[in-house]
């Protein structure tokens, strides 16, 4: 399958990069394509504090509600704005232009050995299906 | 999990599969909004097989089957479709239905969610005289939905489909095999709903996907099917209907026929009918972009006064629609509401039903 290199994976199909002390999320390919047409994304407020794997925000397709889970935590410090009036961006490009939000992460090393490496996060994923 | 004849198909053309109502069906091929909009500008297949299909049989099935619903059955003449609905003695509703009237016999679809109720009931009922079988794994049924179905079918079929009025149906060839064809649906459009031999399906399916392709047929699913009825303001049971919900409460007054003398049901819906003070369905619109969904609760001067019963964005409106179950004195087009989603008021308005009419009718003669 072959994940985009340099990211992290959560068991919710969350991926992250940290670039430095700022970790960028969004969500898999495979989590994108199992819901299908996204239609809203609820991101977690600028300033707001999130812990890792919390309840931060939802991501609505046609159907169904799904609970987004940060994959790191700390403050969030911008979130992608562009999705309030494209939302199915997060389906066209989710590794790029559809990424949710940026949390400044204080301890990136110890939350990364809480994620999945994108080796490990395609072995979850063939668990999956 | 049972599949349906067609369900091979279904994975062949790489269908997002899901269980319902014990079978494992598509709930989308190539997204719901895809699906959707090939079937409001042009034409979408389904595979309907997974319902409940009966044959009802005998000089008094008729009669009968008029005690056990509320629109009229017996008066049915060969070639008619109607929609119908069986109630409890308490007006509730156990399923919504189509009867089709055939020269020697009716069929009668039943949503497969209450296949296993409905047949209970249906032998439940009937006296000596009446004859029922289940024909659902001997028949597929295939539903071709849009403004283009009647180009794409008519080439194919051995009688004339553009040729029936809308609530109506004929036995004629579809793809060379037996079929019946009526002019039925739940989207809203124009459409056909083909019932063939469980052996037939297959060809019948892949010759309907080939010849429409090129007036743009897509495959379907239960995703968009949902989509483009919630737009069209019909009924879904367990959501618009159920056990406590009569047709009344659901708007479905023109389908009771009071005049009948006697049905199940019938004191309790003409108590409900005098009395006018029971919750019912109403559409509502949102102004925001949150969605509102089954569950969520509807708030009127402060207070919670029902529940979203169906929700999603509507893309023939542009908007997220809802179906609410509210009381009568806040259920008035243009009626103010909010939907608390997730702790948060959204406004939302009531809207008369449905939400998307399509531009004309079908069939000659324009059936309303």
């Amino acid at each position: 399958m072959g994940q985009p290199s340099g990211l992290l994976f959560s068991k919710e199909h969350e991926w992250v990069k940290v670039d430095g002390d700022v970790a960028t999320v969004g969500i898999s390919n495979y989590a994108q394509e199992s819901l299908g047409d996204i239609v809203y994304v609820e991101l977690p407020r600028v300033g707001s504090s999130v812990k890792q794997f919390a309840n931060s925000g939802v991501v609505e397709s046609v159907k169904a509600v799904s609970d987004l889970f940060t994959p790191v935590g700390g403050e969030i410090v911008e979130i992608n704005e562009t999705l309030d009036e494209d939302p199915a961006m997060v389906n066209k490009d989710p590794f790029g232009q559809g990424w949710l939000f940026k949390v400044k992460v204080s301890d990136a090393a110890a939350q990364s050995a809480a994620l999945l490496t994108p080796e490990q996060y395609d072995a979850f994923v063939a668990e999956q299906t | 999990m049972n599949r349906t004849p067609l369900f091979a198909e279904h994975a062949a053309l790489g269908a997002k599969l899901v269980p319902f109502a014990g079978f494992e069906m598509p709930v989308s091929y190539a997204g719901i909004l895809q699906e959707h909009a090939a079937v409001r500008s042009r034409a979408g297949l389904f595979d309907l097989s997974h319902m409940a299909q009966f044959v009802v049989r005998g000089d008094d099935a008729g009669a009968w089957a008029d005690g056990l619903t509320v629109n009229a059955v017996a008066t049915m003449r060969p070639g008619g479709a109607r929609y119908n609905l069986f109630c409890g003695e308490t007006g509730g509703t156990h399923d919504d239905v189509i009867f089709y009237r055939l020269a020697d016999r009716w069929l009668l679809v039943c949503n497969a969610s209450n296949a296993g109720k409905m047949w209970a009931l249906l032998n439940a009922a009937a006296p000596g005289g009446v004859a029922l079988e289940d024909r659902r794994s001997e028949t597929a049924l295939i539903a071709l939905q849009g403004p283009r179905s009647a180009e794409i079918l008519a080439p194919l079929a051995g009688g004339d489909p553009a040729a029936l009025r809308y609530y109506s149906c004929a036995e004629m060839t579809v793809c060379g095999r037996p079929a019946l064809v009526a002019r039925t649906g739940y989207t809203g459009e124009d459409g056909f709903e083909v019932f063939v031999a469980a052996a037939d399906a297959v060809a019948v399916w892949r010759r309907l996907l080939e010849a429409g392709a090129g007036r743009g047929l897509e495959p379907a699913g239960l995703g968009a099917r949902d989509v483009l009825r919630l737009e069209a303001g019909m009924p879904l049971y367990g959501h618009e209907l159920a056990e406590e919900l009569s047709p009344l409460q659901a708007g479905l007054g023109w389908a009771v026929k009071f005049e009948k003398p006697a049905f199940v049901g019938k004191a309790a819906l003409e108590r409900q009918r005098d009395d006018a003070c029971y919750a019912r369905i109403a559409g509502v619109v949102m102004s925001g972009k949150v969605p509102a969904r089954a569950g969520y609760e509807v708030i009127h001067s402060g207070a919670v006064v029902g529940g979203v019963r169906s929700g999603s964005f509507g893309p023939s409106v542009g908007r997220n629609i809802a179906t609410v179950l509210v009381p009568p004195d806040v259920s008035s087009p243009g009626t103010r509401l909010s939907i608390r989603i997730r702790g948060v008021e959204h406004e939302a308005e009531v809207v008369k039903l449905p939400f998307y009419k399509r531009a004309s009718t079908g069939g000659s003669g324009g059936a309303a």
